[in-house]
């Protein structure tokens, strides 16, 4: 290929992915708080290894997040004053609505997390998984989702009312994301890899064939999130941001409940932290930096 | 409940921290397993396996050390053993129980029997228990399905009805499960309430999963990390009143500075007043006793619906 035109395909790839983007400079927290801290739950239990067709003891491993993991988070959170966001899948609902039920009442954030684990690609299927989230969602816990942790079409979230999704990382910050038409805003919470559980965790995550496999302790996950933590508090310029993605099978174990018991005392020990929920953070961000570039509307 | 066969093995929610008691106002248990498995591959041990230098070092000197640190440490174990390894080294499976150590059963060969007919799998249960009973003198009572270091996923394997059949055989626990970090009930058939007391594993404290990992020579060596999970996860579960269960293998933390890592967390166990260190059995059977299922396997009827468009 002609490099002119690899150089020209790839300004306009540039172009078209930037121009998606709005970020959020100047950003500040109600209060004069220096950073806010998301703590997010993905909460699957034993679906998305169900959907990958893995066998019984990879389903019995997400089932401890069920039975065990997510009661142990939420009175972690309770305990510390922290306003935890559980992205969770539909079916959960019908699987562990007793925990959902006491982590809403607790004052947690119940946000989408699809529902059953995949956005189908048929449009009038992904409508109907989408619906069926929300009411099994609302029917459980009263709340009805503001938010979602999926690929879900901007499009269809807006005509349901959405606010912000989380994915990926373009910006430390929250940050405003059109669809590929520029249209059908929401804010994005980003979320990073690096600050996932399962990343460190758990064995076979995503497909990773054995030779790649990375399952660690908490102590050194503990120092990795704890400067991460601290990057954004001090570098943030009063607007940090972390985003913390957890999942109850994974970070229900009790040595890992253990670790952000510690974490979280460290941070709170530290002026001008907050926990809010997403949810919180994204009205935050709607009423006091609404986009400028991108229209909401 | 949510019951939902092929999504959940157990109840909803599991056993609260303080509804637990241990004997004699123990605070925490803790148990050990020592996997005899050798296989390099699914289809269980085989003849390349034994004439490796690993295998004669697990039955020789590696096995050799782990009984020496038990032994100092005063700390009892329960030995998944696979029935050959029974057959083919009798006299050292009898000088394992000599110490005061539990057999248990690890498949006749330490095997993936997840793709097994039904009847052949349970002429191969009823084989592992008779070959077993043989050189043991009684037959064992517990049965575990622990993974090897070239499975795809670190759970162990096991098939739709291998709960049913060990049950069926007469077995009264499972030493791997993933579902809960306590004891807790294996449900093989929710409307008769049968269910099989299953012990809790989870692969960050087994050793074969960060000692030369997946492979002698080019695997990965963090038997730090192992140390830490092993300790934050005492710590942890002591706090809380539940359980504790490691499982180790002669070949890996049998060796030199993993030997010397075991040896070493087993003498801080003296910093926690009030472990109970009993074999599978034991365990097992305080349980039952104890905690038995009418009053804390909770299933009530299934609220798990058929949605199109959607699996079930």
């Amino acid at each position: 290929m002609d490099p002119d035109a690899v150089i020209d395909t790839l300004c306009e790839a540039d172009a078209r992915a930037s121009a998606r983007i709005e970020r959020i400079p100047g950003l500040r927290w109600p209060g004069g708080a220096r950073i806010a801290v998301n703590f997010t739950l993905d909460f699957d239990a034993m679906l998305l290894r169900r959907l990958l067709n893995e066998p019984p003891q990879q389903l019995a491993k997400g089932e401890f997040g069920g039975r065990v993991g997510i009661w142990r988070l939420i009175e972690l959170f309770d305990r510390h004053g922290v306003t935890g966001t559980i992205f969770t899948v539909g079916r959960i609902c019908e699987l562990y609505p007793r925990a959902l039920r006491v982590a809403a009442a607790s004052g947690h954030e119940i946000a989408d997390h699809m529902w059953e684990h995949h956005v189908p690609k048929d449009p009038a299927l992904e409508r109907d998984h989408l619906l069926k989230t929300g009411a099994a969602l609302e029917a459980t816990t009263g709340q009805r989702p503001v938010g979602t942790r999926s690929s879900h079409s901007h499009a269809l979230l807006r005509e349901m009312g959405f606010l912000y999704a989380s994915q990926d990382t373009a910006d430390h910050r929250p940050y405003w994301l059109a669809d590929a038409d520029g249209a059908n805003v929401l804010l994005n919470l980003p979320f990073h890899y690096a600050i996932d559980d399962a990343m460190f965790y758990s064995f076979a995550w995503l497909g990773s064939p054995n030779a790649a496999q990375r399952i660690t302790d908490p102590e050194r996950v503990m120092e990795m999130w704890w400067d991460a933590f601290l990057q954004q508090y001090r570098d943030g310029e009063g607007g940090g941001y972390l985003n913390v993605c957890m999942h109850p099978f994974v970070s229900g174990r009790a040595l890992r409940v253990g670790m952000l018991d510690r974490l979280i005392a460290r941070m709170k020990a530290l002026p001008g932290v907050w926990f809010p929920s997403c949810a919180a953070v994204a009205r935050h961000v709607h009423a006091q930096h609404p986009p400028r570039r991108l229209a909401w509307a | 409940m949510p019951w939902k066969q092929g999504y959940t093995i157990s109840d909803e929610v599991a056993v609260r921290d303080e509804a637990i008691a241990w004997p004699d106002g123990a605070r925490c248990c803790v148990l050990v397993t020592v996997d005899l498995n050798l296989a390099s591959g699914p289809e269980g041990i085989g003849a390349r396996d034994l004439e490796g230098s690993v295998a004669q070092f697990a039955l020789g000197d590696g096995l050799e050390g782990l009984l020496r640190a038990f032994r100092r440490r005063g700390v009892r174990a329960t030995f998944a053993v696979p029935a050959a390894i029974a057959a083919i080294r009798p006299a050292l499976v009898r000088a394992i129980m000599a110490e005061g150590h539990e057999i248990a059963a690890h498949g006749i060969r330490g095997e993936d029997v997840s793709a097994l007919p039904r009847e052949a799998e349970q002429a191969r249960i009823r084989r592992a228990a008779a070959m077993l009973a043989e050189v043991t003198g009684e037959r064992p009572r517990g049965w575990y399905g622990l993974p090897r270091q070239s499975d795809p996923f670190a759970g162990g394997a096991l098939s739709a009805h291998t709960i049913e059949l060990l049950l069926d055989e007469g077995f009264l626990w499972y030493g791997n499960g993933q579902a809960d970090d306590a004891p807790h009930w294996w449900v093989a058939d929710a409307a008769a309430r049968r269910a099989m007391l299953t012990l809790p594993y989870h692969y960050h404290f087994d050793d074969q999963w960060f000692c030369m990992f997946p492979a002698k020579g080019t695997g990965l060596e963090n038997p730090d990390f192992l140390h830490r999970n092993w300790r934050a996860e005492l710590a942890a579960q002591y706090a809380r009143g539940r359980c504790f269960h490691m499982v180790v293998h002669p070949q890996h933390s049998g060796f030199a500075h993993r030997l010397a890592m075991l040896d070493a967390f087993l003498a801080s166990w003296e910093g926690y007043p009030g472990l109970w260190n009993p074999t599978g059995s034991d365990c097992a059977a305080h349980w039952e006793a104890a905690m038995p299922r009418e009053r804390h396997l909770g299933l009530e009827p299934s609220i798990w619906r058929d949605h199109p468009g959607s699996l079930s």
